[in-house]
């Protein structure tokens, strides 16, 4: 019964008139909220930065066309039956979505995870200046749609990039000053299969991913097409998702649908996965552990608390308080000093986390990414609160057992 | 309470009492005992006689080995602690030989505790004549002072004005001037009397003092667990 007004009174005046002890109790859990927050926000926002590098400028979700396997007639065993063929070399042709105009619009259609759907025309290919020649990646795409899978309008330095025009490329400041090349300035592409155009710089950007800046050129999507020798088909159909770690199971229940091949960013980067996986885990047995010390000391406070008041608790159940009105007062207690000390380490670790993330290095790049979520905050509270209220049921326990006998006579 | 309706508050019927911890202590034999309302008992009996434990087994804080109990007409027998619990705290009041107020409550904090267990307003209802009582102990200055801004006597009065601030039907007093200086515990066992009269409440009171006992209305005689001598004093009673 925690609406009881006799165990309300007696629990808050008991926290008030036993200062010292209050207070211990309220820093303990307050330090372990702050540690939690703070922690929690920092490898929180480490990991975020880490999986953005990783999926920030990707298609969430890869669509490219099904391998076929190449087989000439004598490899098909079938016994009884024997062909008679001549031995001819079939030249294998890069497979390609024709029909990838239809699958653009079922895409966008088939999951309300999917945010965006960038049909492309990517391969390998070098761009030259003069002497100068560059390996590079070539992406043939639709601006606006592909703008969902990495921003670069918002990123660019100079020119354009919704509004490419045919024979303009944008390309990223670090490939543009190896190259030393700008705005208006024309290039050559030499794409993997051999065909060479020449195009004009019309956009440099700066995304901050490496692997976008430093080695992609973005061109028009029918550029690409004539440039790679596709005729009207694409190469790729990129997704962005809503939320990220949705990648696999979107990925799973799109196979049957489409009959292309479907790869999520998760299963390319297994490990990196992994690895973070593992960083959570122990940055969650930290906090497990901080909880539990938490908790022991809130315990051991109350259990102080208890045998001081062990008279006072007999003559409370002499006078009629009944075993449950007695394990209400101490429950309160333990759950009132964690919630203020909840409060006071949100209060404080919400500040240190907020004041840390203010540092910046020379280069006014945030040193420590960190990220204070909420629900990192009402993690925090929750468990501080619960483990006040279960370190209290021991001491709890104990008053209520308290025989008024034993004390009236004075034992 | 309706305390006018019954013949007696409480009443013992063959009551023994027996400790078994490795040597068995009968304590109390065959208490036959029945305590009328508004009737002031002294029980009296030397030190291990017995009193603290039938003062206890009364108030329902121990349970007799074997023999009946009722209180305010309620068989006691195979109440569970809670039950035990709820009856002292209807029906019974206490005062020891220490106060046992709480430190961090007011005067009329620790006089209105009774009621604040019992909740359901019974706080609200009955606190005017809570200071009542708290006035008549001459304490109407005080109520919001703490325990350790009264003296020793002052103290215990409150304790007196608590136990009775749930309206009970019996008081138990185990020594309740033991740690007063004469005066000051003569002080307190008269109002304990003037109360008696004013509440009609019945008193058990357990005490060496054999010149209190001499003006309560009957006065048990315990020796080795037994009752000796239960004697009423008639030319001292009211009525």
């Amino acid at each position: 019964m925690f609406f009881d007004h006799f165990a309300w009174s007696i629990a808050l005046r008991g926290l008030q008139y036993n200062k010292g002890q209050t207070l211990l109790s309220v820093g303990v859990v307050a330090i372990s909220v702050t540690l939690i927050i703070f922690l929690g926000s920092l490898i929180g926002g480490l990991q975020a930065r880490i999986i953005d590098n990783v999926t920030g400028a990707i298609a969430h979700i890869d669509v490219t066309p099904a391998e076929r396997e190449i087989l000439a007639l004598w490899q098909f065993e079938q016994p009884g039956v024997l062909y008679g063929g001549q031995r001819e070399a079939i030249q294998p042709r890069q497979a390609t979505i024709e029909d990838w105009s239809v699958w653009v619009d079922r895409l966008e259609l088939s999951h309300p995870q999917i945010l965006a759907v960038s049909p492309t025309v990517e391969g390998q290919g070098f761009v030259s200046r003069g002497a100068r020649r560059e390996a590079v990646r070539l992406v043939g795409m639709i601006p606006r749609r592909h703008n969902a899978i990495v921003d670069v309008e918002s990123d660019l330095v100079s020119g354009r990039f919704f509004d490419l025009d045919s024979a303009e490329i944008a390309m990223g400041r670090p490939l543009a000053e190896e190259l030393g090349v700008g705005q208006g300035d024309r290039v050559r592409l030499v794409s993997a299969t051999g065909n060479i155009a020449d195009f004009t710089v019309a956009g440099v950007f700066e995304t901050g991913y490496q692997g976008v800046d430093s080695v992609t050129i973005f061109l028009p999507l029918r550029d690409a097409q004539s440039l790679f020798g596709v005729g009207s088909a694409v190469t790729n159909i990129g997704l962005k998702l809503e939320r990220i770690f949705e990648a696999d199971r979107v990925a799973t229940s799109l196979e049957g649908q489409v009959p292309y091949e479907l790869t999520s960013w998760m299963a390319d980067n297994e490990r990196m996965l992994s690895a973070l996986r593992a960083q959570s885990q122990s940055s969650t047995l930290i906090l497990v552990f901080t909880t539990i010390a938490a908790g022991f000391a809130i315990a051991s406070i109350l259990i102080m608390l208890v045998v001081s008041k062990l008279r006072e608790v007999g003559i409370l159940k002499a006078m009629g308080a009944t075993r449950r009105q007695i394990t209400t007062i101490f429950a309160l207690e333990g759950t009132l000093m964690a919630s203020l000390g909840a409060l006071a380490g949100t209060v404080l670790g919400v500040g240190l986390s907020l004041l840390v993330a203010q540092v910046r290095a020379g280069d006014d790049r945030q040193v420590f990414p960190i990220e204070v979520t909420v629900e990192v905050v009402i993690t925090a509270i929750v468990v501080a609160v619960t483990v006040g209220f279960v370190a209290s049921l021991y001491p709890a326990r104990r008053a209520a057992k308290v025989d008024p006998i034993e004390v009236i006579r004075g034992n | 309470m309706g305390t006018e309706g019954l013949a007696h508050v409480v009443r013992l019927c063959g009551i023994n009492k027996v400790y078994e911890n490795g040597v068995t202590t009968h304590v109390l034999h065959d208490i036959d005992l029945e305590i009328a309302a508004g009737e002031f008992v002294t029980v009296q009996g030397a030190s291990g006689s017995g009193k603290s434990t039938l003062l206890n087994i009364i108030g329902l804080l121990d349970t007799a080995s074997c023999g009946e109990l009722w209180v305010a007409a309620r068989e006691v027998r195979g109440l569970s602690e809670d039950e035990r619990a709820l009856t002292r705290r209807d029906f019974l009041g206490f005062i020891f030989q220490s106060h046992y107020l709480l430190p961090e409550f007011t005067v009329l904090e620790n006089a209105l505790m009774p009621l604040r267990i019992r909740g359901g307003g019974a706080e609200a209802r009955r606190r005017e004549r809570v200071i009542g009582l708290l006035e008549e102990v001459g304490l109407g200055d005080r109520l919001g002072f703490r325990p350790r801004e009264l003296s020793g006597g002052q103290q215990q009065r409150v304790a007196i004005v608590r136990a009775l601030a749930n309206e009970p039907v019996l008081v138990l007093a185990d020594e309740p001037t033991g740690n007063l200086d004469q005066k000051t515990g003569r002080l307190v066992f008269e109002l304990m009397l003037r109360l008696k009269e004013v509440s009609g409440t019945a008193f058990l009171m357990v005490s060496h003092d054999e010149r209190l006992a001499r003006e309560t209305d009957r006065v048990v005689q315990l020796v080795d667990g037994r009752i000796a001598d239960d004697r009423e004093q008639a030319s001292l009673r009211g009525n």
